[in-house]
């Protein structure tokens, strides 16, 4: 008997473990050892992992010596006298389980059972060849231990060879019918399926006949039904819990070739804990930056290019609300807590109609739902932050909390360095979110999010800086049917600075600038059909500017109060979108939206002479708006429109037209960003700015979505873009209208982007050449940059090579690089130098003509996993970065300095050593 | 209707880490623009008045290139006001005059290469006084301690506003190790058996002119303050120089004249933006430089850049002058501007076995950069015979006047 069941063993064992194609060998010798010592020789010979619980193994010592044996021989030999069943997975592990076996894939045609054309088997030896192993009790088996049923009394006359068995199954465990159930019999080409009550009809032949169960739902029951007469059988079945190996669904494996839309890139949280770190942050918007079309004008600068934009084209989005400055210390953080943040999903190429009011990109971040099972949270330690994220079910399995903060000491680091100068200047820096996620029921739950920023700094002792970023956003998703869905979001942000000068004499004051803005969003969608699937909605948000004031500080200050009259504006939009499948490979996106903005007063307007520069002298008249009276209306429809055609399943093409309105800019007399500008809403003077972007892409995905492919070219067209008069103040500037231009820009680029996003190597390489150039010209030499040409954007980088690779050398140990190089950014440097009032001044040439030296940085990391014991309180992560290994003093800038009425040139790098850095997480 | 002064200024900030740097650098205009530089500011002072033209030189130059043979006038008041080229670069107005309220002032010059450059009209600023000029001793923000000289103005018209500040220092110098005796060429030939004959040097008496003098130095920055922020035309404590307490400028007694400028809400913003893109720098932002367009144009060439802006002031003036006791009494004197260190260079040194040529104290006293000091009694072993210092250790004559200026009190 026992050959049989090796035998069965064996075919069960073979046909699993083909799963794993390059099972490892090894060459052992066993000397009367028990399985559990053998099963911990092999994990320590093979880099395999063993599961097992080790009560079931057997207390038989094994001997024998092995030359190389192929593993899953060896297990089976190991295991054939046990219960044991193994299965080796790909990732290198080996689980071993009691009686069940692991399948590989959902059995095939388990239903056709009862169809089987077998035809050959009748004879009774055959029979008790097929099933031998049902008669042993010991062996291992998938099944109970078979009852065996006489039924009816046997009539020696009868003529009969064949009688007719009745009954009815049912669920043991609630006693309901069990329908749709194939019931088999061994060897024999005879079969039934239960009904919707559960009743079934088998004719058997005479004598013995095994009957089975097969089912997903229920255990696989086998009965020895020795037939005499025509008779009834009826009985229960317990429902199965079969051990699958966990599915992977990958859904939007080929999505970069299949989704419609182009330009839209999306970053998952959790995978980016590799990727080499600053001083020890993990940072969604620099992992962004790796990616082709996304750049910052450098290392400490905050705000973020999107294909040839500026830094205020950005949307960026926190469940919905906008963040004005999600940057902490000069962007060398940023405000996002990665702990909190779930996925990001960036728009650049086709941004969808729900989306508007920026022109170059949309950064929809998403918080990440609180744990409504268990008391969760993670943390992390790093040289200047710590973060903390708490997560808490309220009504278990519906509701649940999440609090993230996350901190700097830098402050303490600052005061605690030898240099006089670093000492003075302090820097601090804090965000918290708080969100919260009830699901109601099937059809509706809520969200509610809260956020808030803070940094503070001081760079001098007499000034202190500060800026804070506000946010609620409130979200109730509602499904009204299976073809209908509705969101109703209701956000309001606010960005504020101030700063507080405190110096030795009589001037000291407080400045301050704020904006609000709270925006309701109906978001509906309907899934018409398969071929449509229709997005629309509305949103309106009312905006509110403190554009500035001042104020003495102190009772011996001389400064007036001042403040410039508050601003508002409502800004509309009615949206539609459909993804429409034309045929199986031609997919549109067509979106409409149309914006409509209201500048409201109260407020005074001054006009000035057409055609001539604005000045005090052009003035005509000061026109008197009041409270919510609409002073000036911009309109307009922007066509979002994105299509993919596949060529092959793994080979798409996709093109888009984007139009887009901006009606707010930032006011930046600076050449990056700087957490003082200020918003400015348009109004009679300042008008919206407009942006008209075409792109074109080719996407391919290699080896069975593995790699991913990708080719994209834009050319995008800006018009009304903001800059000012050279050496204007915008700050506190109650004519602001008067240093003013409006100017055109142009981009284009091509991005090539190489990613593997799964097995022990992945990340990508991307590529991209592109250009920025903006234009700003007039009849008036004042009102004119470059002469009217085209001049190169600040972050006109043509050049930009970004490698970001990860590797796992075992379960526990990554590392990880990332490689970046950049054309040096445009500057503006002198071309001479004049004494003016006995003072020597710098003549500068014309805007951008000249760049800083190229850029390039290497950085590694090493990632240590904590142990994978499941018996653990939590799961620890170790992160050991060097950030620019090479040590390149990358220039960041170039400025120039009169001292001593001398003029003396310097280049600032921010960080221009090698910076090691450790952290430490804590998942639980 | 102007722009109010921005105060942010991101003066250095090396903030957050030592890696983060800024260091000087070796910089040189890849390509230079040549341009024409008009400092051209006529004041409300009875004066020949002066403007200033030169050309932008490059950055590794010394200095301007001033430029000649313009012809340079100043139309107002229904008058021209010729200019005559008295130095390279420097004209003077033919006539002393001064700008009178309410008049038109327009600029207008044609260079040699025949190019002709005009202002705007620009009409003289209101006329406000100094109220007080008066010096603290103090540790300033940046821990320093020395002299700060402030300045107190108020416009009760409310008009003036905008105001630059220059200043004149005028103090005496006492050469520390002043001797009666100076070691001079001697032209007669010396004896037979000098080797170096031609290297002769006598004693003289050293004059006492040569003992206090007065210096002279004028200030090298664009000093802006605008009361505009302010809740009446009043600048109250406003520094317009401060010497440290180890500078040897305030020494003995010191004078400090300031001039306040009161320029137009224009011209102001000039010269506070073109003194912004060369005046500073930061880690992390930078302001956006570029050509501040001024109110000169060159007729012919629309595009042509013109610096300079023109603009017709109302000048006030104060003086002060204080001593060293008065502000640091019974202290030592800050160390002197040299550390007059002794040498004795040799007067006669061998080139080979046979010839001979003068030692670095006779090209030392031709150039007039050393002076005696005293007999080498040893103290500098293997040296000349005489001690000597550099020449304003004994000479103040190398720094300044011995003249004491008109203005002078004691």
């Amino acid at each position: 008997m026992k050959k049989f069941v090796l035998l069965l063993l064996l075919l069960f064992t073979s046909s699993i473990t083909f799963a794993q194609e390059n099972v490892p060998t090894l060459s052992l010798t066993i000397e009367n050892a028990g399985m559990e010592e053998v099963l911990l020789i092999i994990e320590q010979k093979t880099s395999y992992k063993m599961y097992f619980v080790s009560q079931w193994l057997s207390n038989e010592k094994f001997s024998g010596s092995y030359e190389n044996i192929r593993l899953d021989e060896l297990l089976s030999i190991l295991l054939k006298d046990s219960l044991l069943n193994y299965y080796i997975s790909d990732d290198a592990t080996v689980v071993l389980t009691q009686n069940s076996i692991i399948y590989e894939s959902l059995p095939d045609g388990f239903f056709d059972a009862g169809n089987s054309n077998s035809t050959s088997i009748s004879s009774q030896e055959e029979e008790e060849i097929a099933a031998p192993v049902f008669f042993n009790e010991t062996t291992a088996s998938e099944v109970k231990k078979i009852e065996t049923i006489r039924i009816g009394r046997e009539d020696r006359n009868a003529a009969k060879k064949r009688f007719t068995l009745t009954g009815k199954l049912t669920n043991a465990t609630n006693g309901g019918p069990a329908p749709n159930i194939a019931i088999t019999v061994k060897g024999k080409d005879i079969g039934a399926i239960t009904a919707e009550d559960g009743s079934y009809t088998l004719e058997l032949p005479a004598g013995i006949n095994i009957l089975e169960t097969n089912s997903l739902e229920f255990e696989k029951i086998q009965k020895r039904v020795v037939i005499y007469n025509d008779g009834v059988l009826d009985f229960g079945l317990d429902e199965a819990y079969v051990g699958l190996r966990e599915v992977l669904i990958q859904a939007n494996v080929d999505r970069n070739v299949k989704d419609a839309n182009i330009g839209a890139t999306k970053i998952d949280v959790k995978e980016i804990k590799n990727i080499p770190l600053v001083l020890g942050e993990r940072d969604i918007f620099k992992v962004a930056a790796t990616l082709p079309g996304i750049s910052t004008a450098g290392e400490g600068a905050s705000g973020y290019n999107v294909r040839g934009g500026k830094t205020d084209q950005n949307l960026v989005l926190l469940d919905d609300g906008v963040i004005y400055n999600p940057a902490h210390f000069f962007g060398i953080f940023s405000a996002i807590n990665p702990f909190t943040s779930n996925d990001v999903t960036i728009y650049k190429g086709n941004v969808p109609a729900k989306f508007g009011g920026r022109l170059s990109s949309v950064f929809d971040i998403k918080t990440k739902d609180a744990n409504v099972e268990k008391f969760s949270g993670e943390a992390s330690i790093g040289p200047v932050t710590s973060n903390l994220v708490l997560e808490t079910p309220v009504v278990k399995d519906k509701a649940g909390v999440l609090v993230g903060a996350r901190s700097t000491y830098s402050d303490w680091i600052l005061r605690n360095l030898d240099e006089e100068e670093l000492r003075k200047s302090s820097a601090s820096f804090y965000d918290v979110v708080v969100k919260y996620n009830h699901e109601l029921d099937g059809k509706n739950n809520i969200k509610a999010t809260g956020y808030y920023s803070k940094d503070a700094f001081s760079i001098t002792s007499d000034s202190l800086y500060s800026y804070s970023n506000r946010l609620v956003a409130l979200q109730w998703n509602h499904t009204f049917n299976d073809k209908n869905t509705g969101s109703l979001i209701l956000t309001n942000s606010q960005y504020k600075f101030d700063i507080d000068f405190d110096g030795q004499t009589n001037t000291n004051f407080e400045l301050g600038y704020t904006i609000t803005e709270t925006e309701a969003k109906l978001d509906m969608n309907y899934a018409g059909s398969e071929r449509h699937d229709f997005h629309y909605g509305f949103a309106s948000k009312l905006y509110k500017v403190e554009p500035g004031s001042i104020g003495p500080k102190g009772s011996n200050s001389i400064i007036t109060p001042l403040t410039l009259p508050e601003e508002r504006a409502l800004e509309s939009a009615v949206y539609i979108s459909d993804i429409f499948q034309l045929n199986d490979r031609l997919t549109l996106e067509a979106g409409l939206r149309f914006s409509f903005y209201a500048a409201l007063g109260a407020s005074e307007q001054n006009i000035y002479a057409d055609g001539v520069p604005r000045s005090d002298g052009t003035l005509v008249e000061v026109r008197e708006f009041g409270q919510n009276d609409v002073i000036e209306t911009y309109s307009a429809p922007e066509v979002r429109v994105s299509g993919r055609y596949l060529l092959n399943p793994s080979l798409s093409v996709k093109g888009s037209f984007n139009t887009n309105y901006q009606y707010i800019h930032t006011l930046s007399s600076n050449t990056t960003v700087s957490p003082t500008d200020t918003w400015k809403l348009s109004d009679i003077n300042i008008k919206p700015q407009s942006a008209t972007q075409f792109s074109m892409g080719i996407f391919k995905n290699l080896k069975d979505n593995l790699y991913e492919l990708s080719l994209e070219g834009y050319y995008k067209k800006v018009d009304d873009i903001l800059d000012y008069k050279v050496g204007s103040q915008l700050l506190l500037n109650e004519t602001l209208e008067q240093e003013v231009l409006q100017g055109e820009g142009k981009s284009y680029g091509a991005e090539l982007l190489l990613r593997k996003s799964k097995g022990r190597w992945n990340g990508w390489v991307g590529y991209t050449y592109s250009r920025s150039f903006v234009k700003l010209d007039s009849n008036f030499a004042e009102e004119r940059v470059n002469n009217g040409e085209f001049f190169p954007s600040n972050y006109d980088k043509p050049h930009d090579f970004s490698f970001v690779g990860n590797f796992k050398l075992t379960k526990r140990y990554s590392f990880s690089a990332n490689f970046v190089y950049q054309t040096g950014r445009p500057v503006t440097v002198p071309v001479g130098n004049f004494i003016l009032n006995d003072t020597e001044l710098v003549l500068f040439s014309d805007r951008n003509e000249f760049r800083v030296p190229d850029y390039y940085r290497l950085d590694i990391s090493f990632n240590i996993e904590g142990n994978h014991k499941t018996k653990k309180l939590a799961h620890s992560f170790w992160n050991i970065s060097i950030y620019n290994v090479l040590g390149r003093n990358n220039p960041y800038s170039v400025f120039f300095v009169t001292e001593g009425g001398e003029v003396k040139a310097f280049q600032s790098s921010i960080f221009s050593i090698p910076i090691p850095t450790i952290s430490y997480n804590l998942k639980f | 209707m102007r722009a109010r002064t921005d105060y942010i200024i991101f003066l250095f900030c090396g903030i957050l880490c030592c890696a983060s740097c800024i260091e000087e650098i070796e910089f040189e205009n890849e390509i230079f623009e040549s341009a024409l530089v008009i400092d051209a500011t006529i004041t409300n002072e009875d004066k020949k008045q002066e403007i200033f033209l030169s050309r932008t030189y490059p950055f590794e130059d010394g200095g301007p290139n001033p430029e000649s043979n313009a012809t340079v006038n100043v139309i107002g008041n229904a008058k021209v006001y010729e200019f005559n080229e008295v130095d390279t670069g420097s004209y003077v107005s033919q006539i002393p005059f001064k700008a009178e309220p309410n008049v038109d002032y327009q600029l207008q010059i044609n260079t040699s290469d025949g190019r002709t450059y005009i202002s705007n009209a620009k009409q003289l600023t209101s006329i406000t006084q100094i109220n007080d000029l008066y010096a603290v001793r103090e540790t300033n923000d940046d821990g320093a301690n020395g002299m700060s000289i402030y300045i107190d103005t108020f416009d009760p018209t409310g008009n003036s506003k905008f105001y630059r500040y220059e200043y004149e220092e005028t103090f005496r110098v006492e050469p520390p190790v002043f001797v009666s005796q100076d070691l001079v060429i001697d032209t007669a030939p010396g004896e037979l058996a000098d080797p170096c004959p031609d290297c002769q040097l006598k004693f003289e008496f050293r004059s006492q002119d040569k003992r206090i003098c007065y210096r002279t130095e004028t200030s090298k920055n664009i000093n802006l303050i605008n009361s505009a922020d302010f809740t009446e035309d009043r600048v109250t404590r406003f520094l317009t120089r401060f010497v440290r307490s180890d500078d040897y400028r305030i020494s003995h007694r010191y004078s400090i004249l300031v001039k306040q400028f009161v320029h137009s809400s224009e011209a102001y913003n000039y010269l506070e933006a073109v003194s912004r893109f060369s005046g500073e720098g930061s880690l992390f932002s930078q302001v956006q430089p570029g050509f501040v367009t001024g109110n000169i144009v060159a007729q012919n060439n629309i595009g042509e850049k013109v610096l300079g802006y023109f603009d017709v002031t109302s000048v006030s003036t104060k003086r002060i002058f204080f001593n060293y006791e008065e502000f640091y009494p019974n202290q030592p004197l800050p160390p002197y501007i040299n550390s007059c260190e002794l040498k004795a260079p040799l007067r006669c040194v061998q080139e080979n076995n046979t010839s001979f040529r003068c030692g670095g104290l006779v090209n030392g006293i031709r150039r007039n950069i050393i002076v005696y000091r005293g007999p080498n009694n040893g103290q500098i072993p293997l040296g000349g015979a005489h001690l000597m210092v550099d020449r304003e250790c004994g000479d103040c004559t190398a720094l300044g006047d011995p003249e004491p200026p008109d203005f002078w009190i004691e």
